[in-house]
């Protein structure tokens, strides 16, 4: 196994089991209705703005909080990796040379999350294995979120898996155009 | 409107379609996922990609989205899961497929495991997965009253 990735293994195997609290903040129609329209969905936008207006919850879309790669505000530019992730995207990888890309998810709803409802995310890391496949060697990480409303009941629960592979691409070790250096 | 329900192995009507950039681009913006790959060609193409990557949340969509619309009104989702097996670019001709798993009853009315996915135009699977719907006891046919039609395999 490459040292890069024997070091993301180490330091992912040293975080499985450790759960982090995220506020995902107060869920609001504007939210749903612009992820509604990046996907061409205009008949739920119709729906939720006349719900809207006659004073009634509002249904998230479906997978709109597994959907939802990061809750956080977000570091400034310069602070996201050269492949434009922030590190919350990317665990156990800061400073390494790695790419990452999308296993694949498991998303089961339990509950439908609706406007003006306070959401928290926990998330943790629950597996690191090496493997070797048609594009080489790379880390499997495997990761779960459980969202729960204020009231502690569970809205949702996401399990994911993200790939890791040895090697950044020469030209993304420059600094993103727009981007002072610190 | 029939009453027919699903049965094992019955195919979906197949859905073509693909993915802008600028649709990539907005549902990288309002997932607040800033991975060059799916935005940034120029870079993707360093990562060796030959456009904009779709993102992998935007195929959990497709996947389910269009076992709902198959599925028609008074139908929920009830899980969703799927894995990654070759990158889809912008503009490039995807295929939604499913074919149904399972049918059982359930305290919603009916429960249908679909078994979906979405494959590029040499027929090579993009992503596989699985969808599991219930819908409401008095439910009619998949699809009846809505597009597309239903399977008729």
């Amino acid at each position: 196994m490459s040292a890069v990735l024997q070091e993301v293994l180490t330091r992912a195997r040293k975080l499985i089991g450790q759960w982090e609290s995220e506020d995902c903040g107060v869920l609001a129609v504007k939210e749903f209705c612009r992820y509604a329209a990046a996907l061409n969905d205009l008949d739920y936008i119709r729906t939720a703005r006349a719900q809207e207006a006659a004073g009634e919850p509002v249904v998230a879309p479906a997978l709109f909080l597994a959907g939802t790669l990061s809750w956080e505000d977000g570091p400034a530019e310069n602070e996201l990796r050269p492949d434009g992730l922030a590190a919350r995207e990317s665990p156990c990888t800061d400073g390494l040379p790695v790419r990452q890309v999308h296993g694949g998810q498991s998303v089961r709803p339990v509950r439908s999350p609706v406007s003006g409802m306070r959401v928290t995310a926990a998330r943790s890391l629950v597996s690191a294995d090496h493997r070797h496949g048609r594009s080489g060697e790379f880390v499997l990480l495997g990761v779960t979120t459980r969202f729960t409303s204020q009231d502690g009941a569970e809205l949702m629960a996401v399990d994911e898996t993200i790939v890791v592979l040895d090697g950044v691409p020469d030209a993304a070790t420059d600094e993103p155009t727009g981007v002072t250096a610190a | 409107m029939t009453t027919v329900t699903p049965v094992a192995g019955q195919l979906c009507a197949p859905r073509t379609y693909s993915h802008s950039r600028v649709q990539l681009f907005r549902f990288s913006a309002v997932s607040w996922n800033s991975h060059r790959i799916h935005y940034d060609a120029e870079y993707a193409a360093l990562e060796g990609f030959p456009d904009a990557v779709v993102q992998s949340t935007l195929h959990g969509e497709t996947l389910s989205r269009y076992a709902l619309e198959w599925a028609g009104p008074g139908a929920a989702l009830e899980s969703v899961s799927w894995r990654n097996r070759a990158t889809a670019v912008a503009g490039e001709r995807l295929t939604w497929s499913a074919t149904v798993r399972t049918v059982e009853p359930c305290d919603e009315g009916t429960r249908v495991t679909l078994d979906v996915a979405v494959h590029k135009d040499d027929g090579a699977p993009c992503v596989t997965g699985h969808v599991g719907l219930t819908w409401r006891a008095a439910r009619t046919s998949p699809s009846a009253g809505s597009s597309p039609a239903p399977a008729t395999s």
